[in-house]
């Protein structure tokens, strides 16, 4: 990794130095091959994240540019987005990048089966799953085009003060 | 001439020196003294270095090193509290906040990788080693490092090399002796004494203060002894207390040679690598040992591999399923001193026995705890969780439900199946579907 002391500004993330410094320090433990970018394997060198269903998500979230790792400015952007600090709007985007794999900025039903799919495993049946996704989005999907866009999703989850869940304090 | 007659005078009074300070009192058990004013001189060095560095670092950047040991505040919060509060409903898409805070937590700080490196240390204990976040305070404390590493290197160092060599040379010509005479009562004792004496010159040659808490509980005789496990020193500590029979793996090189002549004196079980794989051969010699009365209590580390001394991982259930009674150690070192922790992927015996020679001393408590047994209907793994948790408790560290082995090895897929059938029987609850 190169040099480290100073951290541009564009970065925008939400941490104070000392925090960067920190998950800088944390960045460098997990890069086990040094190569300044963190890839699948290292991540799921984390026993307690192999158990997490939802990994493969976060991690395609945090690698906006979608070259398959995630390099420091990924990593801290990406940690920026549960800081205590950062506002409500930004805390459901990420959420809905989450369900919105091909970031087209819809979430089709399939997408929606697909991410359910990882959270559930095999414990239930895929006609059950379906059943589901479509309640979902027929509850949901407001201007009927049978996907839901990111007005619709912060509608239905925004405002609960769901999205003071997605925080972690560093 | 005279310069080899010189050399010569020198190292028969260095040897004489040490026969009559060290050796001979370790025979006997008595201690002089002298390791304790060593020790205290080094607590008061120590203290008076950590005065000095909180006065010279600035006042904020003291505080956050104390408050924040670790990088972030977790959520401990169980999966039905995490998703919503009026659960029993289907599924909201909000559900993924969870998992994603969770995989954020893990990602940044998780609690299982930090178990398999040393511990930091709140503040500096003058070893470069353990220095993190190094800055000059003053010419003073810069000073007494210097003097710290002359007096490490230069006078401890030698002095704990020539003491472990007597001591291994010692432990292996004297149960060769031992093992020659016939099984009775005097070759127990006289084995016994060697055990001892040798173990206590080589905890010497570590400069290792050892606190014995509640040596009532002592292991008998036909148990088992359960212990954490940190380093492959464990074993010396608690045998410098009392005999066990170990169990292993039989070595090549240098432990090999140490192997074959202890179990010469005492019966030792010893595995080729082959039979470790076949459990029932294992348990089977187990059981054959700790059946006999008169054999003395089997020391077993159930963990399977070293963690840091900060926390207590999963204890394998092959040793709670022998049977017999289960006598629980805890071992808690003090990093001020000197770590102890092996990170056998970093060093490998050699250094890591070098590392420790040179640190300032080893200090450790180890307490007895009360015996054991399984209780009925109780399983072999609940029994080792039940262990695990009073040593924990005991000695002051973490519990973790998380596998030792998990260092060169993946976790299993019964841990995301198991989260997955979690969150399954949550949104399928209240049978809607």
């Amino acid at each position: 990794m190169g040099n480290e002391a100073s951290y541009p500004e564009e970065m925008c993330s939400h941490f104070s130095q000392d925090e960067i410094k920190r998950l800088g320090k944390r960045f460098k433990k997990l890069d086990l091959d040094c190569s300044g970018a963190l890839s699948v394997d290292e991540f799921l060198s984390l026993p307690e994240l192999q158990q997490n269903p939802l990994v493969q998500r976060v991690v395609d979230v945090f690698d906006t540019d979608g070259n398959g790792e995630v390099d420091f400015r990924e990593f801290i952007l990406g940690a920026s987005q549960f800081s205590v600090r950062g506002d409500e709007e930004q805390k459901l985007r990420f959420a809905f990048s989450i369900y919105d794999m091909d970031k087209d900025g819809y979430i089709s039903n399939g997408e929606l089966f697909q991410v359910l799919k990882m959270m559930v495993g095999d414990n239930l049946q895929d006609w059950q799953l379906q059943q589901l996704v479509d309640k979902t989005i027929i509850i949901l999907d407001r201007d009927g085009d049978g996907k839901i866009s990111f007005e619709e999703f912060s509608a239905a989850v925004g405002g609960l003060e769901v999205h003071k869940k997605l925080v972690v304090i560093v | 001439m005279e310069g080899a007659e010189l050399a010569g005078k020198i190292l028969s009074t260095w040897l004489t020196l040490v026969l009559g300070l060290i050796l001979l009192p370790s025979a006997f058990g008595v201690s002089l003294g002298i390791s304790e004013i060593y020790m205290k001189i080094l607590v008061k060095t120590l203290e008076w270095a950590t005065i000095r560095i909180e006065k010279g670092v600035p006042k904020e950047s003291v505080l956050k090193n104390s408050a924040s040991v670790g990088i972030i505040q977790r959520d401990e919060s169980p999966m039905e509290k995490g998703l919503s509060g009026l659960r029993g409903r289907d599924f909201e898409l909000s559900d993924v906040f969870y998992f994603s805070k969770k995989g954020l937590e893990a990602i940044v700080e998780d609690e299982v990788t930090q178990r398999f490196s040393s511990e930091e240390l709140v503040s500096w204990n003058l070893l470069t080693r353990t220095n993190i976040n190094f800055q000059y305070i003053s010419l003073r404390l810069t000073m007494v490092w210097v003097l710290g590493v002359i007096v490490r290197y230069c006078v401890l160092l030698p002095l704990r090399v020539t003491l472990a060599f007597i001591g291994i040379s010692l432990l292996v010509i004297g149960t060769t002796l031992v093992g020659q005479l016939p099984d009775g009562s005097l070759k127990n004792w006289l084995s016994e004494l060697v055990h001892l004496t040798c173990c206590r010159i080589c905890v010497r040659a570590l400069s290792g203060t050892i606190h014995y808490h509640n040596k009532q509980y002592r292991p008998q005789k036909g148990g088992i002894c359960v212990a954490n496990h940190t380093s492959p020193i464990d074993v010396l500590i608690l045998t410098t207390d009392g005999c066990y029979a170990m169990v292993g793996q039989v070595h090549g090189g240098l432990m090999g040679i140490i192997q074959r002549a202890m179990v010469k004196a005492c019966p030792h079980v010893w595995f080729e690598r082959s039979e470790m794989k076949d459990r029932h051969l294992v348990t089977k010699r187990l059981k054959e040992h700790i059946a006999d009365k008169k054999k003395l209590p089997i020391l077993i580390f159930p963990e399977g591999t070293c963690i840091n001394n900060t926390s207590v991982m999963m204890f394998k259930k092959g040793s709670f399923e022998i049977g017999g009674t289960i006598h629980p150690v805890a071992i808690k070192y003090n990093p001020q001193f000197g770590d102890a922790f092996w990170n056998s992927s970093k060093y490998n015996m050699v250094s890591y026995l070098l590392r420790m020679m040179t640190s300032w001393a080893i200090v450790c408590d180890v307490w007895y705890m009360p015996p054991m047994t399984r209780e009925e209907g109780e399983d072999a793994v609940q029994f080792a969780n039940r262990v695990k948790s009073a040593i924990a408790v005991q000695g002051g560290l973490t519990e973790l439900p998380w596998d030792g082995g998990l260092k060169r090895a993946k976790v299993k897929d019964t841990f995301k199946e198991e989260q997955q059938k979690n969150y399954s029987k949550m949104i399928v609850g209240n049978g809607s579907l």
